[in-house]
């Protein structure tokens, strides 16, 4: 009778036991309300149409024009990722440089909206989409020097380790918490030094590395 | 450990320090200020304003000991006595010390203010919950807490001020603690700039904002674990170890030292040197 009652209570304990663990379990890291609300920016800017790939079937005759995207990089436009704290939204004059030249498209509505804007003399004003609180000190170059020049790691993919993969979207739009949790997951791991290299580091986990 | 050995052991216990045990290996910033130099013109202080958004709170709250100056000055009279304007005053800029074992730290309830791996105290801010048990431990009295909201519900930096904050750190809130940083944002800066050339930062890359204004040159300020750097060098001559504890050289009778650091006998290993010979009228 005893180790009968035992063996009950010991069932019932593990029971309460494994519920438990299932309920300490981590919620999934990106949930859709951490991602902030959705952007409107006064142009609808494609991203797909500017970095996105050319039609696969096409891409590996280089004759053939791009009928999906044109492959640019990231840093054509960003111009700030490599050297500074900040990637940069790009001058309207950098949009003009291209668009003044490309009579293919230069009277569709949103194009024209750009001329009216660079005719006004008038900066286009961008939302930002990526906002991190102010007390964030998140560094660019740092992450591009390794990633991207270091490891050889492709542009478009070492970006959209916190951007999602933007060569698919029109307007940009958050994919990523961006939350302290979110980056000292990525700050654990060992990543190698450099493409060559089989010596590993991982990201900095001082306080004031990234709170100012 | 029995409470006895604990006690007549006590020494040996203490003299354990993270200096000794974990030196620092790429950065351990320090700073010497040579107060034979210094003439108490609080250009530090106003620049230390200007460089960190330090909030100006006006006569009342400073009356209340409420003010935020990171970087003060700190006046002593000579007591010999002369009457005001011929009495003698020596100054002493005081900001924090940076204390390689910090009593700030360790009481913090929450970890807000923490050791970085190149012996700075830091402050996080958005981590603070102002129970100000730092700033009761402090034996400089450096930290400084908001009381108000500054620059929302006190409006110090009315339009176009605003324009004029450093966007390289915070403008803190009602209820956090905050303190003298050596300029981290600085220090990044110059630390990202060094390693895009694959070196370390070399002497003179950074200044703080208070070595850049003072107009006598008092302020040095360094690494100390590059040994040509002016500040390692100004500390090795003066003799002042980071974790020496015992007597030193310059205790002894007719010594020609003059680095000193603020509270040694506490241990708490400020990171901050004065230079002064020690005058008669100040004993």
């Amino acid at each position: 009778m005893h180790s009968f009652l035992r063996s009950v209570f010991i069932l019932a304990g593990l029971c309460l036991c494994v519920s438990s663990h299932a309920a300490d379990a981590l919620p999934p890291l990106t949930t859709a309300d951490s991602l902030g609300p959705k952007v409107e920016q006064p142009i609808e800017f494609p991203h797909n149409r500017h970095a996105g790939l050319r039609d696969p079937a096409d891409a590996a005759d280089p004759s053939v024009p791009a009928k999906g995207g044109m492959e640019i990089n990231c840093m054509y436009c960003h111009t700030g990722a490599r050297r500074s704290n900040v990637a940069a939204i790009p001058p309207l004059q950098k949009c003009i440089g291209c668009h003044r030249n490309i009579e293919s498209v230069k009277e569709t509505p949103r194009i024209q909206k750009l001329f009216e804007y660079w005719e006004a003399k008038k900066p286009i004003p961008w939302k930002k989409v990526h906002d991190l609180p102010d007390f964030v000190r998140f560094n660019h170059e740092r992450h591009v020097k390794r990633f991207v020049f270091a490891q050889n790691k492709p542009v478009q993919e070492a970006c959209g380790y916190c951007h999602g993969d933007v060569k698919t979207m029109t307007v940009a739009q958050r994919q990523k918490p961006l939350s302290m949790g979110w980056c000292v997951t990525c700050h654990e791991k060992d990543h190698p030094v450099s493409a060559t290299s089989s010596e590993t580091s991982h990201g900095p986990n001082d306080c004031w590395q990234c709170h100012k | 450990m029995s409470v006895t050995n604990l006690l007549e052991n006590w020494s040996t216990f203490r003299h354990f320090h993270p200096v000794d045990d974990k030196p620092h290996e790429q950065y351990k910033w320090a700073m010497a200020i040579n107060l034979d130099a210094c003439t108490g013109c609080n250009a530090c202080s106003v620049a230390c304003y200007a460089e960190n958004n330090i909030a100006v709170v006006g006569k009342d709250k400073y009356a209340h000991g409420q003010t935020m100056h990171w970087m003060r000055i700190e006046r002593y009279w000579d007591e010999d006595g002369r009457e005001f304007p011929d009495q003698g005053a020596q100054f002493l800029p005081m900001m924090c010390q940076q204390c390689e074992a910090a009593p700030c730290e360790t009481v913090c309830p929450v970890g807000a203010t923490n050791h970085t791996a190149d012996g700075l105290n830091s402050q996080v801010y958005n981590r603070c919950i102002g129970s100000r048990y730092c700033s009761a431990n402090c034996p400089f009295k450096v930290r400084y807490f908001n009381w108000y909201d500054y620059p929302d519900q006190e409006k110090v930096w009315p339009e176009p001020l605003p324009q004029q904050l450093n966007p390289d750190l915070t403008v803190r809130t009602k209820g956090v603690m905050e303190k003298c940083t050596f300029c981290v944002q600085r220090l990044t800066a110059a630390k990202s700039d060094a390693r895009n050339e694959g070196r370390s930062v070399r002497d003179g890359d950074v200044q703080t904002a208070c070595q850049q204004a003072c107009p006598a040159g008092a302020i040095s300020f360094g690494n100390l674990v590059d040994p040509q750097s002016k500040i390692a060098k100004q500390w090795e001559k003066q003799r002042v170890e980071l974790a020496a504890h015992d007597e030193q050289e310059k205790d002894k009778e007719g010594s020609e030292l003059r680095g000193y650091r603020i509270f040694e006998e506490l241990r708490a290993y400020p990171s901050v040197m004065y230079l002064e010979r020690v005058r008669e009228s100040a004993v």
